[in-house]
């Protein structure tokens, strides 16, 4: 990896947040391919990702990695091939009625806008209609849907039937992520993927449009 | 298998059983009611508010505790679902027995169907319990925290992300303890993040019967041998 393309990932792993701009703008002017000071801001997240899950960063840090990165795309996105933004595809997403959490809803789709993606985020406690409207509207090929609090877990099942109701159910593919997600409640709820974090959720998606 | 206790159905047992019949494993912010209905210390493992951020983690610390209590007697369990935390969990010797509860917050309301009805009407609320404001910084903190070392401006955009979403802020009261300090700071807080402040009653109906022996279909009770399911959670 060049020097300038590490420097942009431990900025972001790091949480210097202002030095994460500064960075990209470096890796640009050096000549950098824009794809990989992309793929490095991906990496950060995936290391923040990992230090979040051993304890040593919090909520807050995560937020903070967010933000870092949208700091970091608005220097980096005019760069990037016109092929790139929002050409992959589009995705609906959304936290499940009943349920208010966004945080790692809002990592995935700044991950996914980052990643290509056009991304119709429907915001929190959004009912099964808005999300066959939205996919409906915007011919959305895939849908992701986000759930924290486990008695919420139901809402996932009426997006799904909803979904069937609306005949959409053949065209869209269905990732589910929270922490009370488990591959038993995706296999249940007949949904096709479960992500654990913003960077599998890239992997998912790309598996879906690919 | 939502309850293999058939016997609480033919006769119900209102007194709490004898301290020897039982083991308690209790997350600490639930223990600490659980010590106020009567539970001896030397009946009860307490184990760390901390470990809910991370489920695996919790299964692990429980199940050690589990496989460290000796002889045949109950083990119950203080806990709820818990981000599927205690889903796997199991005694070759001893029945677990937990209140089928999401999170800890249905304890301290007293019911599921209490928890329920209130996440239904007002998704957004924030439940405070004095074992929440003892056991983590608030907002205010974590605010200056942030502010410190990323200034005012990402400081307030990441409050915003983390709490924007809520609605109200509620203090649960159990009536077990004197509430001013915990009343103060979760008026502060929801002052701070311009919410709506709200106390309510608690209650430890849902403890008083896991510790009555009255398991009904609002337990699971899970015989030796066999891993704590997760369907049985699912209403």
């Amino acid at each position: 990896m060049g020097e300038q393309l590490d420097k942009v990932k431990v900025a972001l792993t790091e949480l210097d947040l202002d030095a994460i701009a500064p960075a990209v703008k470096e890796a640009l002017d050096d000549g950098e391919d824009p794809t990989l000071i992309l793929a490095s801001m991906a990496d950060g997240m995936a290391a923040v990702g990992e230090l979040f899950e051993k304890g040593e960063y919090f909520l807050a840090d995560l937020v903070l990695a967010g933000e870092g990165m949208k700091e970091g795309l608005e220097v980096l996105e005019p760069h990037l091939e016109a092929g790139t933004t929002g050409q992959k595809g589009t995705v609906v997403l959304c936290t499940v009625k009943g349920d208010i959490h966004d945080i790692g809803k809002n990592l995935v789709a700044t991950m996914l806008s980052s990643a290509g993606y056009n991304v119709v985020d429907l915001g929190t406690d959004v009912p099964e209609d808005k999300v066959v409207d939205a996919v409906r509207a915007n011919q959305a090929g895939a849908v992701g849907l986000s759930v924290l609090l486990t008695p919420m877990v139901g809402s996932i099942g009426d997006v799904v039937s909803a979904l069937e109701e609306a005949g959409l159910r053949d065209q869209v593919k269905i990732a589910i992520g929270g922490a009370c997600t488990t591959q038993e409640l995706a296999d249940r709820m007949g949904v096709d993927a479960l992500g654990r974090d913003a960077v599998e959720a890239i992997r998912i998606f790309d598996g879906f449009f690919s | 298998m939502r309850s293999t206790g058939e016997r609480a159905g033919s006769e119900r047992i209102s007194r709490p059983m004898a301290s020897e019949d039982y083991h308690v494993i209790s997350c600490s912010t639930v223990a600490e009611e659980l010590g106020r209905l009567g539970v001896p210390g030397d009946r009860m493992t307490v184990l760390d508010f901390g470990l809910h951020m991370d489920p695996d983690k919790l299964r692990a610390a429980v199940q050690a505790e589990i496989d460290a209590v000796p002889g045949d007697c109950d083990i119950l369990l203080g806990y709820g679902l818990c981000s599927n935390g205690v889903v796997g969990l199991r005694s070759d010797t001893h029945r677990l027995v937990i209140p089928l509860s999401d999170d800890c917050i249905a304890l301290f309301l007293g019911s599921r169907e209490e928890h329920l009805a209130r996440l239904r009407a007002t998704p957004g609320t924030y439940y405070l319990t004095k074992g929440w404001v003892e056991a983590q910084s608030g907002p205010i903190q974590e605010y200056e925290r942030i502010r410190e070392r990323y200034g005012e401006k990402r400081a307030d955009r990441v409050v915003k992300a983390l709490f924007g979403n809520y609605t109200h802020v509620v203090l649960i009261n159990t009536g077990n303890y004197n509430m001013d300090f915990y009343r103060e700071f979760a008026k502060a807080m929801a002052a701070f993040l311009g919410l709506q402040f709200q106390e309510i009653p608690g209650s430890n109906r849902l403890l008083t019967r896991l510790l009555s022996g009255d398991w009904d279909s609002e337990f699971a009770v899970v015989e030796p041998g066999t891993p704590m399911p997760f369907d049985v959670f699912q209403s």
